[in-house]
C-alpha cells in the first residue's frame, strides 16, 4: 500500500470512533454536537501519557479513554436530564468550553532540552511515540483497524445483549422505557460514559497518529460531522457511521479535482440522502430485512 | 466604577446585536419548532451579496441594505424548501443535520463569490461618539439598540396582532386544524421563514457595518452568538430574545475587560451551558414566559 492510501485509512479509522461515539448517543434516542470535547480529552490525556510521562502507548491509550470516559459521565450527570434540543445545545457548549480551555492549557516538561507539553492555543507537539519506537504507518494502521474491529465486536454483542435492547427501548420511548422498569437515567448515563470512553480511544489514536493536536481541531465542525455520519450511514447498525465515514472522507478525496465546490457538491448529497431516507442508508427497516434474508438462506440450507 | 459603567453600556449596545440575531432565531424555532443551523451562513450570503455590490460598484448603503437583506431571504428560502419543507415534523433531527450540510454550500459559495479572507463592508454612521459626562456613546450603537427595540415590538405585534400572526399561531397550536379552516400552512411557514431571515438580514448588515469589515466567519459567529442568547432568554420568546442578547452582551464586555478574548468566549458558553442545566426553560421560559413564548400563548 502506498503511504497515501494508508492515510487516509487512518483518518477513515481513526475518524470512525468519533463517529461511533455519536451513533451510540443516537441509539438512545439523543443528539450530541459534542462528541469532539471527549475526543480532544483523550487526545490530550493520551499524549500526555506517553510524551510527557513515558508511558507505554497501550495504557496511555486506555488512560485517554478512561479519562474521557470519565469526563462523559460527569457531563452526562446533569445534562441528561435535558431532552433532544436542549441537549444538545448543552453538549454542544460544553465542547467548546472544552476546546477554549484546551487554548488556555499549559503543561510543559523539558524533555531532551526542549520543552514539551500542551501549550496553550499553539497544541500540543512531539508526541513522538510511533517514531521512538519504530512503529510504522502500516503496523499502526493495523492497530488501528484492530481496535476498530474490537468496538464493533462490543456492539454486535451489546445489541444482542439486555444492554442493547434497554438502549433502543429508551431511544423509542422514554416514559415507556421507564414504565417497563428500565433504569432510564443510569443506562443513559452508562451510555455517555461509554460514548465518551470510544471518542477518548479515537482521540489517543489520532494524537499518536498526527504526533500534534491543535486546539482548534475540535471545533464543532467535528462534532456535527460526527453525528451526520451515522445520520448518512444509517441508525440500524453500527457499520452505518463506517458507512458514513467512508461516504464523506471518501467522496472527499475522489472528488477533489472539483476543489472549490466540494462542500457544496457534499453539502447537497448530504441534505438529499436526509430527505430521501431520514434515518440513514442503513436504517432498521433494511437491517432487519438483511438478516431475515440471511437466516432464510441459512435454513433453506439446513433443509 | 466609571470602567464598570463604561463596559456595560458596551455591552448593552453589543449585546442588541445579539438580541437582533437572537430573534430571526427563535422567529424560525416558534414556527418550525426545529433548530436552523444554516441561519447565521444564510445572513452571510447576504452580507457577501452586500459587499460584493459594494466592493464592485460602489453601490450606496441603501442598495447594500436591500441587497444584504434580498439575499438572506433567498438563502433562508433555499434552507427552508430543502431541508424543512419535505421533511415530517417528527424528524427533527434530520432538519438539524441537514441545516448544517447546507450550512457547508452557503459558506463554500460565499467564498466562491468573493474569495479574500477579508473585505471592507461601509459604515453605518460616522462622526464622533457622544459624551455623557466621562461616557462614550457610539451613535451606531445606538442606531443599532434602537432597531433592536423596533423590530421586536414590529414582530411581537405581527405575531400577536395580525390576522397572519393569528394563523400562524393557528398552525404552530394544531398544523390540522388550521389547514382544515382555511390556512394555508405550507406558503404561511414559508412567509415566516422568510420574514426571520429579513430580521437576521438586518442584524447581519447592522453588526457588520459597525465592524465595517466581513470574514467567512461571521456565518458561524451569527449562528453561534444568536443560539446563545435565544437559549438563555428562553426558546421561542420575542422579549427573550432581546432580553438573552443583552444579558450574553454585558457579561461578555465585562469578562473581556478583565480577562480577555479567550475568556470571554468560555464565559459565554459557560453562561449557556450554565442556564440549560440550571433553568433550561431561560429566562423568560417559565410561567409567565408561557404566555410570552409564540404558540402557547391562550388567546
Amino acid at each position: 500500500m502506498d503511504d497515501y492510501l494508508i492515510g487516509v485509512l487512518s483518518n477513515v479509522g481513526v475518524i470512525s470512533f468519533i463517529a461511533l461515539s455519536a451513533y451510540l448517543l443516537l441509539l438512545i434516542g439523543e443528539i450530541s454536537f459534542g462528541q469532539q470535547a471527549f475526543f480532544a480529552i483523550g487526545a490530550y490525556a493520551a499524549g500526555i501519557a506517553t510524551a510527557l510521562w513515558g508511558w507505554p502507548l497501550a495504557a496511555g491509550l486506555a488512560w485517554g479513554a478512561a479519562v474521557a470516559g470519565a469526563a462523559a459521565v460527569l457531563v452526562g450527570v446533569p445534562t441528561l436530564r435535558l431532552h433532544g434540543l436542549y441537549f444538545a445545545i448543552a453538549t454542544l457548549a460544553f465542547a467548546e468550553m472544552v476546546r477554549l480551555l484546551c487554548e488556555l492549557f499549559r503543561y510543559q516538561i523539558t524533555i531532551d532540552g526542549e520543552p514539551t507539553g500542551p501549550n496553550g492555543a499553539d497544541g500540543f507537539r512531539n508526541i513522538r511515540y510511533i517514531f521512538e519506537n519504530d512503529i510504522g504507518p502500516l503496523q499502526f494502521l493495523v492497530l488501528i483497524y484492530a481496535l476498530l474491529a474490537a468496538a464493533l465486536l462490543g456492539f454486535m454483542l451489546m445489541e444482542r445483549s439486555r444492554l442493547g435492547v434497554a438502549f433502543r427501548m429508551i431511544g423509542e420511548d422514554v416514559a415507556l422505557a421507564g414504565l417497563q422498569g428500565i433504569a432510564v437515567a443510569r443506562f443513559k448515563v452508562l451510555a455517555a460514559g461509554l460514548a465518551g470512553a470510544l471518542a477518548g480511544i479515537g482521540g489517543g489514536l489520532y494524537a499518536h497518529l498526527t504526533t500534534y493536536v491543535e486546539p482548534r481541531i475540535f471545533d464543532v465542525m467535528l462534532g456535527v460531522h460526527s453525528l451526520a455520519y451515522g445520520l448518512i450511514g444509517g441508525l440500524g447498525t453500527a457499520l452505518g457511521p463506517l458507512l458514513g465515514v467512508l461516504i464523506d472522507i471518501g467522496l472527499l478525496e475522489s472528488i477533489r479535482s472539483l476543489a472549490g465546490y466540494r462542500m457544496i457538491i457534499f453539502g447537497g448529497v448530504v441534505a438529499f440522502l436526509l430527505i430521501v431516507r431520514p434515518r440513514g442508508l442503513l436504517d432498521e427497516t433494511v437491517v432487519h430485512y438483511v438478516r431475515r434474508t440471511w437466516y432464510q438462506i441459512g435454513r433453506g440450507r439446513g433443509n | 466604577m466609571i470602567d464598570f459603567v463604561q463596559n456595560t453600556i458596551d455591552g448593552v449596545m453589543i449585546g442588541a446585536s445579539y438580541g437582533l440575531l437572537a430573534l430571526g432565531f427563535t422567529l424560525i424555532f416558534g414556527v418550525m419548532r426545529r433548530l436552523n443551523l444554516s441561519y447565521g451562513p444564510s445572513i452571510m450570503i447576504g452580507a457577501y451579496l452586500g459587499t460584493l455590490i459594494y466592493v464592485q460598484f460602489s453601490a450606496g448603503p441603501v442598495a447594500v441594505v436591500v441587497m444584504t437583506v434580498l439575499g438572506a431571504v433567498l438563502a433562508g428560502i433555499y434552507v427552508e424548501r430543502l431541508c424543512f419543507a419535505p421533511m415530517a415534523a417528527s424528524a427533527g433531527i434530520a432538519s438539524m443535520v441537514s441545516s448544517f450540510a447546507i450550512w457547508m454550500q452557503l459558506e463554500q459559495a460565499a467564498i466562491l463569490i468573493l474569495p479574500r479572507h477579508t473585505y471592507p463592508f461601509p459604515p453605518l454612521a460616522t462622526g464622533a461618539p457622544l459624551e455623557l459626562g466621562p461616557f462614550l456613546l457610539r451613535i451606531d450603537h445606538l442606531m443599532m439598540l434602537a432597531c433592536a427595540l423596533l423590530l421586536s415590538a414590529g414582530v411581537q405585534y405581527v405575531i400577536y396582532r395580525s390576522r397572519f400572526g393569528l394563523a400562524l399561531r393557528a398552525i404552530i397550536g394544531n398544523p390540522v386544524a388550521a389547514h382544515l379552516v382555511g390556512i394555508d400552512v405550507k406558503t404561511s411557514v414559508m412567509l415566516a421563514f422568510a420574514g426571520a431571515s429579513a430580521v437576521g438580514g438586518i442584524a447581519g448588515y447592522l453588526v457588520l457595518a459597525i465592524d465595517q469589515q466581513v470574514t467567512p466567519m461571521f456565518g458561524m459567529w451569527a449562528t453561534m452568538k444568536g443560539l446563545i442568547a435565544m437559549m438563555i432568554g428562553g426558546l421561542g420568546s420575542i422579549p427573550g430574545a432581546i432580553l438573552g442578547g443583552l444579558v450574553l452582551g454585558v457579561v461578555e464586555a465585562h469578562s473581556l475587560w478583565h480577562f480577555g478574548p479567550q475568556v470571554r468566549d468560555l464565559v459565554a458558553y459557560l453562561l449557556l451551558f450554565a442556564c440549560l442545566v440550571l433553568r433550561p426553560s431561560g429566562i423568560l421560559g417559565d410561567a409567565p414566559a408561557a404566555e410570552t413564548s409564540i404558540g402557547r400563548r391562550s388567546a
